[in-house]
């Protein structure tokens, strides 16, 4: 287990905290909270891929931040969902990991051939 | 409307990514600029489309839309990989960015 994989779980955690920040947000202290929050993101985002491929964190990153808006969604919002809506996000997702551990596989292969 | 926000706000997201690639080559002023702005439009925009769009739906576009742009720039700009693997995997990001429009 990769120490990096916590900055991973952090930065999926700060990035739907700022999403949930943004539909709540009210008045300016709210943003005084969210701002930073999104920074953090960042950072922790940066830490991670530090000791992961780039690829592998963003699929993961995206996939995790998808279902979780779509949780958040169904649990604090109300919202609901048809099955296909759901099919089609799963898509979405499913692309944006296949492109991402793509990239991951070219690049190992690329730093094999050059060693 | 909400959905012009999302786009934009991708966009601009793939502004921002572009500006923190040449920032982290050559830091001036410039750079800084595309960097900010881009991130900071992306961040405004999609704000914006929440108040028309479910946050999940908002979401899931905004980063097939962005992925995708960044890596046809990647391609073309870069010179990065146009391996059939990424042909693919773009291909169903908009199939399913497309289909998500539809039941929408």
């Amino acid at each position: 287990m990769n120490k990096s994989w916590i900055f991973v779980i952090l930065t999926s955690l700060c990035e739907l905290l700022w999403i949930f920040g943004f539909n709540v947000a009210s008045t300016w202290w709210h943003w005084a909270i969210i701002i930073p929050i999104i920074v953090v993101d960042f950072w922790f985002l940066a830490k991670a891929c530090e000791g992961l491929p780039t690829g592998t964190v963003y699929a993961v990153f995206a996939a995790a931040g998808t279902v979780g808006t779509a949780l958040m969604d169904v649990y604090i919002f109300n919202h609901t969902f048809t099955p296909i809506k759901v099919v089609f996000i799963c898509v979405i997702v499913i692309g944006v990991m296949m492109l991402n551990i793509a990239d991951t596989l070219s690049e190992q292969k690329q730093q094999k051939e050059a060693a | 409307m909400g959905w012009l926000f999302v786009i934009l706000a991708a966009i601009l997201e793939t502004i921002g990514v572009i500006g923190l690639k040449k920032y982290s080559t050559t830091k001036n002023l410039m750079n800084a600029m595309i960097l900010v702005s881009g991130f900071g439009g992306a961040f405004y925009f999609l704000y914006a489309s929440f108040d028309y769009l479910q946050v999940s739906v908002a979401y899931a576009v905004w980063i097939g839309i962005g992925t995708t742009a960044a890596v046809i720039i990647n391609m073309i700009f870069f010179g990065e990989s146009k391996s059939i693997g990424r042909f693919v995997a773009v291909l169903v990001i908009v199939v399913g960015v497309s289909g998500l429009k539809y039941v929408s």
